[in-house]
């Protein structure tokens, strides 16, 4: 404990949310297992105790994708299984509640940006995701809403998963497979170079679920929050943040790209406790 | 409230999974398709399956579940050779006819369905192509609407396999543009049809398929053509004919008909 502004407050070691890179592994882990044993099950050899659904169907973004078809004539999308539908509503409910958790704890592609970017964070040290001009870097921020609207346009006048030939999840899963347009394979590469130099570029610029999710930070329950009465002002937590969002200038995170991983609160980089907080509270 | 990352993770888990767990006891989890298409939710065709929301991984059989139209018929009009047509998968189209330079795939499936049985079928700005040995079999029909014939006059291709679904190379694809649906029908190219035998389970489409105009097969008969689905014993026997007498009258005009 010491003495800071006249308050007694306890000091932390900067640690990370360790339990975020558990379930980060558990998702990533899941999922290739299920997309390597629908693999196999199309040649009769899937392992029994596993699912063997399509990527697919475990897709949440393919549950919006399809809405407009749905809701239109009942139908899904071509390819699009009930199971989509199913996952992207629970990701939006607990987007609700927590913000964008599921691009911060569960999504793979937003995973594997991470793996690669702590190559960037060796390679660069503090350069790391600051090399976009932040002109730019606000500007291309929005390009994910015009990038889902397009999706959502091509997909209901389609009734096909247009977005499929363009999509690096499903390359990522599925890049043994003759499915996999070249597209998206060059995509999938073109986001995991960047991530070398950028945080999480697919999500930050071009994601349309992560667009999706992203909109309710605007009134999620619970938020990043910070108490001003005990807060430093280092900038540890705007430093920590892989999405670039000062969280230093604000009281409360409402940015549209909070993905909600923690990484900023004072239990992992603020030095202060109860400083920075997820809270559904008011704080001081 | 502060919530911290570990209650975090066990909501995450538990919010993800006991859905999915909910959903499945609600029936909601399906992550493959039931084989079953929607039905249409509103109009004159209420109730019945909608060919739009046919799958790609549904076979033949899937389809003539649904639709009532015989897996042979759905072989020849997209010249699928497996022995077992019932078991093909209609997704496999697409790489059957992946060099003839023309998308063939579920949504001509969809597209053949919907018009061999007058179901509502939205080809608005879609560009959906048959070959012509399945247009030849919708022709024969004569149930098509004038606006159903322009569009399959755009839309049909004479276009050929470039593999067989046993692996067999076929001959070199050929992409002609659309005439194909006022030309003479050719000779198809199934296991079954290039025995040229007329038998119990040859169907009206076999013996158009192989060459024989439909008239000749009228004037046999003493009617209109009926579905070409339907094999040629089980008519005779549902209107009181000789199946023998006149298989032997169609044998002689297949013969006529036949590669020499």
């Amino acid at each position: 404990m010491v003495n800071l502004f006249g308050k007694r407050i306890r000091l932390f070691r900067p640690r990370s949310i360790w339990v975020r890179r558990i379930v980060q592994w558990f998702f990533f882990l899941l999922i290739a297992a299920i997309a390597i044993n629908h693999t196999l099950a199309e040649s009769g050899a899937a392992i029994p105790i596993l699912s063997s659904a399509s990527l697919h169907a475990v897709c949440p973004f393919g549950g919006v994708e399809t809405l407009y078809t749905f809701l239109s004539s009942g139908l899904l999308v071509k390819k699009v299984h009930d199971a989509s539908l199913v996952l992207a509503g629970l990701s939006i409910l607990l987007a609700i509640f927590f913000g964008p958790v599921f691009c911060g704890w569960v999504c793979p592609l937003g995973t594997i940006q991470e793996w690669v970017g702590k190559l960037g964070h060796k390679f660069f040290k503090k350069r790391y995701n600051h090399f976009v001009p932040t002109k730019l870097d606000n500007i291309l921020r929005y390009a994910r809403y015009g990038i889902l609207i397009w999706v959502l346009y091509v997909t209901a006048t389609s009734g096909s998963l247009v977005f499929e030939a363009y999509d690096p999840y499903f390359a990522l899963f599925n890049f043994w497979s003759t499915e996999v347009a070249p597209t998206a394979i060059l995509i999938l590469g073109v986001t995991l170079l960047l991530s070398v130099f950028v945080e999480r570029p697919w999500c930050k610029y071009a994601c349309p679920y992560g667009a999706v999710l992203g909109v309710t930070n605007l009134f999620r329950v619970f938020s990043i929050k910070r108490v001003e009465s005990t807060c430093k002002a280092d900038g540890a937590c705007s430093i920590m943040c892989p999405m670039n969002i000062p969280v230093d200038s604000v009281k409360v995170v409402r940015d549209h790209q909070c993905i909600s991983c923690l990484e900023c609160t004072s239990e992992a980089i603020c030095p202060v406790a109860s400083t920075v907080v997820f809270t559904n509270g008011s704080v001081k | 409230m502060n919530l911290t990352s570990k209650p975090l993770a066990v909501i995450i888990f538990v919010f993800m999974f006991g859905g999915i767990a909910l959903t499945s006891a609600l029936g909601w989890w399906q992550t493959e398709s039931t084989k079953e298409p929607a039905a249409y939710t509103e109009g004159e065709f209420a109730g019945q399956a909608n060919p739009a929301d046919i799958r790609g991984s549904y076979t033949f059989g899937d389809v003539a579940n649904s639709f009532n139209i015989a897996p042979e018929i759905l072989a020849q009009a997209f010249q699928v050779t497996d022995p077992e047509p019932a078991t093909f998968a209609v997704k496999n189209l697409e790489t059957m006819y992946l060099d003839s330079g023309y998308e063939i795939g579920t949504n001509s499936v969809r597209l053949f369905v919907a018009f061999s049985l007058g179901l509502p079928f939205d080809t608005t700005g879609q560009e959906i192509y048959l070959p012509k040995t399945a247009t030849e079999i919708l022709l024969a029909q004569n149930t098509l609407a004038p606006e159903q014939i322009a569009y399959l006059e755009s839309y049909t291709v004479d276009v050929k396999p470039a593999t067989t679904t046993e692996g067999e190379v076929a001959p070199a694809p050929q992409a002609e543009s659309t005439p194909a649906v006022e030309s003479a029908p050719t000779a198809a190219t199934s296991s079954e049809e290039s025995e040229y035998v007329v038998k119990g389970k040859t169907i009206f489409g076999d013996l158009t398929g192989w060459g024989v105009p439909q008239t000749v097969i009228e004037q046999i008969i003493g009617a209109p053509m009926p579905n070409p689905a339907m094999t040629v014993k089980d008519y005779a026997s549902a209107n009181g004919l000789d199946f023998e007498a006149i298989k032997t009258q169609l044998q002689a005009e297949v013969d006529k008909v036949k590669p020499k």
